[in-house]
């Protein structure tokens, strides 16, 4: 064997929900060796971010009696009838997922979902309470109960500070800021990965019985996100480039509420507590969209309502590209108990305190519904068809198992990331005890790693890598966003091309070892090119309107052509796509029209 | 009717050109033999943050510029640094009240921790720290199906300790820990706070006495500096107070926890 060489019975890559609660779990089982590799301190992972909350149908409160679906909420006395059950839950993800969600995967999100959510509860998250001491639930846009188990606005945090420690507790092994580069698969068969070491900046072969990845979404395709810095998609793309397929990658969710310019997420729990939408004429136009369900429509709906606010004229700031988020009639009291996190966001950005002005928002580029297709045990499938990748495993935001479809309900991708790495973490467990092996690498992969480094650092270009990530993303945003037609998407694709191209002569500007951010910024931006291929490949494929997928020149959904998965192979002629039938209870859930 | 947004008091000498100048401490422990200032001009618009700046310097200037960064609003704890000589999050800083008269920002690494390169410090005793308070909840053998029954009230307290984003801004600004490593730090001893005021925790007893030791409370000088740094407006001195007051009546702590835990099932009784 090469140098540098690491083994592990199990490495995990990805220390957020769907990562950490792998490891803690296949470690709980009783595998001893787990490496789990993040490219940022595992507690900075993307995770933490999340606002809301995390779906399940506990039923622990309801609207006061008399006050309609929309009025405020009590808990629900002991004995009294529930108003929420996972049926509902499933019937609102599928309907939410526009029927591109498998109905098998998502039987089991709703079915694990109060488990998961008490096992958090168990192991010290601090959720918000109702009077008599169970976890408060609030509203979420989609949800037709009040599904959503909070603490505060911080809800993604808690849970992931709660899970890491945890892991810590039973003994898992992180390498915080190691950078995977690479996948081994041999033979269908996954052999470990290739990572580097940030601080030293050398590159080491590790390898593995199982491999799991939970690496995250990739919303950093796009100029308006609320994506971290660190959602840049490395997985998926690493995924590709080693012969896995990729799955749905068009379906990219543009949440209806970023801060204006930043991007920077207002948590629909803003709405989620009665919070309005206003246009420049000062009128709540959802009216005309969803007027039932109004401000929590769906996010696909609400963003596409704005956007065609701002289309036609109506949008607010100079650039009339902004909407107004109106939250002053919700008062002091409940903005600071409720709401503290986004008030604060909102001065520190933007200058304005929710209490006494409208914020101004637009969409933003949230939530990657695509990525690499799964079993329901996180097992990666290797085609259509459905045969494995043997000892590769995903869950979380970089996999497609498919619980969300066409377009993800706010607080289901919290429960995915962790039903589902819980899941993946006892399938490994009993890959690995039951017998899996330490399969031979051949030749030296980390040897190929360095010399891709070495010639990256050698160009001298006089181009900067950041100026063709901000191309990448400016067309993404503008071709391939909210509304995309075939025209546009060609464009996006004739652009993502030539960007390719002009990316073999970038020039990375820190050639030290030690390190290096801006060797990782570069390294990113190739994964950025990478994949956006495909999410555009599939868009320009897929001649209908579904979801988050939303064509000007095929407004309908076309069940009869459409309602399939989008499977993306590479191959050197871009990417090749094949389809996948959906998973669909006919008897129960047949695809229905989907109004609110 | 909504033109108070964006309008924020600056400086005058940055309203006139709109730029700033910052300055940051660089240091390469591969090539530099001590660390040196330098100024970048970058610039600016009223919601510009100094970490919007940062990754203009770095993407437009000098990509050897080095810092830690994730999430873009402080709650990731990546980005806390020295900024004009006192800890805070980058992240959420607007830039252009970050100036003095001549338009410069100065920013240099979290003291008190190595250097790694420029602003990217080795938190490896800040996080050796975290680890010896045992940060994990170790609740009770017998779980319930649902959850355990937390009064609202009893979730309120925690809510000091619970927001913490491990970001070090006030390790970091703690002259206890800059004299002495062994110490368990403003960090970890507010972790430890949450977990031992929390009824579900079944060690409270054996927490105490971890941070009643040598380098524990009784280390804390109450000088405040950590509640001056902390970006999220926690308080770890009142926390560490709280600990102390509870190791000092430890055994009718854990006497009066074990007879919560009891109750742990039941639903909580409105007063
Ligand atoms: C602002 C915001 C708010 C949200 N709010 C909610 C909400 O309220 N409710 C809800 O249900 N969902 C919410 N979501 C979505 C949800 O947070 C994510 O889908 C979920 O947390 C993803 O978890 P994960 O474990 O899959 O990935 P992440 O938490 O993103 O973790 C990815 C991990 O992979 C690592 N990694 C990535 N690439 C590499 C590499 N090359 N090498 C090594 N490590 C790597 C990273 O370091 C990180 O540890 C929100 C999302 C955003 C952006
Ligand atoms: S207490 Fe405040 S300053 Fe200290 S680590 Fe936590 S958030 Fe940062
Ligand atoms: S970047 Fe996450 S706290 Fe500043």
């Amino acid at each position: 064997m090469p140098n540098n060489t690491i083994t592990h019975d199990v490495i995990v890559v990805g220390a957020g929900l769907a990562g950490t609660w792998a490891a803690m779990v296949a470690a709980r089982e009783g595998v001893k060796d787990i490496g789990v590799l993040s490219k940022i301190h595992p507690l900075r992972s993307h995770s933490g971010a999340a606002q809301g909350g995390i779906a399940a149908s506990l039923s622990n409160t309801r609207p006061v009696a008399g006050t309609g679906p929309r009025g405020p909420l009590e808990q629900i006395p002991p004995g009294e009838e529930p108003v929420d059950s996972p049926d509902l839950h499933m019937f609102d993800t599928i309907k939410g997922s526009d029927w591109l969600g498998d109905q098998d995967a998502i039987r089991i999100l709703v079915d694990d979902a109060a488990d998961v959510v008490y096992e958090y509860e168990h192991m010290g998250c601090v959720f918000s309470r109702t009077p008599d001491g169970r976890i408060n639930q609030r509203r979420f846009g989609g949800h037709s109960a009040p599904r959503a188990c909070f603490a505060a606005d911080w809800t993604g945090h808690v849970l992931l500070h709660t899970i890491h420690e945890q892991a810590l507790r039973n003994n898992v092994k992180f390498y915080a800021e190691w950078y995977v580069m690479n996948l081994i698969i041999e033979d269908n068969i996954c052999r470990g990965v290739v990572a580097m070491d940030v601080l030293t900046g050398e590159v080491h072969t590790l390898r593995a019985k199982a491999v799991m990845f939970g690496t995250g979404g990739y919303g950093r395709a796009f100029k308006i996100t609320s994506n971290a810095f660190a959602n840049t998609g490395d997985g998926v793309a690493i995924a590709y480039d080693a012969g896995a397929p990729l799955m749905d990658m068009e379906f990219v969710q543009f949440h209806p509420t970023g801060l204006y310019r930043h991007g920077i997420l207002m948590s629909e729990a803003c709405r989620g507590e009665g919070g309005y939408l206003i246009n420049n004429k000062g009128e709540r136009f959802m009216e005309k969209y969803a007027p039932d369900k109004m401000e929590l429509a769906p996010r696909d709906l609400v963003s596409r309502s704005e956007q065609t606010e701002i289309n036609e004229g109506r949008g607010v700031m100079e650039d009339g590209q902004g909407i107004f988020l109106d939250m002053r009639h919700l008062g002091r009291e409940k903005i600071l108990s409720r709401l503290p996190q986004v008030r604060e966001i909102a001065i520190n950005f933007v200058g304005v305190d929710p209490i006494d002005a409208p914020v101004p928002i637009q969409p933003t580029a949230h939530y990657s519904m695509g990525g690499i297709p799964t079993t329901v045990d996180g097992q990666v499938i290797a085609n259509a068809a459905g045969d494995p990748v043997v000892g590769f495993y995903a869950a979380g935001e970089c996999a497609a198992v498919s619980v969300h479809g066409a377009n993800r309900l706010g607080t289901n991708s919290l429960l995915e990331a962790s039903v589902f790495g819980r899941r993946a973490g006892y399938a490994i467990a009993e890959f690995v005890k039951g017998g899996a092996q330490l399969y031979p690498v051949s030749g030296d992969p980390a040897e190929r790693q360095r010399q891709r480094i070495k010639s990256l650092l050698d160009r001298d270009g006089d181009e900067l890598v950041e100026h063709i990530a901000q191309d990448l993303k400016s067309t993404m945003t503008d071709n391939c966003g909210v509304f995309r037609d075939e025209d546009r998407l060609k464009v996006a694709m004739s652009d993502i091309k030539e960007l390719q191209e002009r990316f073999k002569h970038a020039r990375t500007m820190d050639k030290g070892r030690h390190f290096n951010t801006d060797l990782l910024a570069t390294l990113e931006a190739e994964h950025l090119l990478t994949f956006s291929e495909v999410i555009v490949a599939g868009a320009l494929a897929r001649t209908e309107s579904r979801g988050a997928h939303s064509r000007t020149d095929f407004p309908k959904r076309d069940d009869e052509d459409w309602l399939k998965h989008t499977v993306a192979h590479k191959t050197d002629d871009g990417p090749k796509l094949s389809y996948k039938p959906v998973s669909i209870d006919w008897e129960k859930y047949p695809p229905q029209e989907r109004k609110y | 009717m909504f033109d108070f947004i964006f309008k924020r008091e600056t400086p005058e000498a940055i309203k006139k050109g709109n730029k700033a100048i910052v300055r940051i401490q660089r240091f390469n422990p591969e090539v530099d033999e001590k660390p040196y200032m330098e100024e970048f001009e970058v610039p600016m618009t009223p919601d510009t943050t100094v970490l919007d700046a940062l990754h203009h310097i770095k993407t437009e200037q000098d990509g050897s510029v080095t810092f830690r960064r994730s999430c873009r609003h402080a709650i990731c704890g990546s980005c806390a640094m020295n900024i004009n000589g006192s800890n805070d999050l980058a992240c959420h800083r607007p830039l252009s009240e970050s100036l003095d008269y001549h338009g410069k920002i100065t920013i240099k690494p979290l003291p008190f921790q190595p250097i790694i390169k420029d602003l990217v410090v080795d938190r490896t005793t800040f996080w050796a720290q975290y680890m010896k308070i045992k940060p994990w909840l170790i609740p009770p053998d017998d779980i319930p199906e649902k959850e355990f029954r937390m009064s609202p009230e009893e979730v309120e307290a925690l809510h000091n300790a619970e927001t913490c984003i491990m970001c070090g801004a006030c390790y970091s600004s703690c002259q206890v820990v800059g004299l002495n490593k062994e110490y368990i730090g403003p960090h970890a001893l507010l972790k430890s706070f949450l977990r031992t005021a929390d009824p579900r925790d079944s060690i409270p007893g054996e927490r105490l006495e971890i941070v009643d030791g040598d380098n524990g409370v009784y280390r804390c000088h109450t000088i405040f500096n950590c509640i001056d740094a902390c970006p999220k407006n926690l308080n770890p001195t009142e926390a560490i107070e709280t600990l102390r007051k509870l190791a000092q009546k430890r055994l009718a702590y854990e006497e009066a926890r074990e007879e919560r835990q009891k109750t742990l099932n039941e639903p909580i009784r409105e007063a």
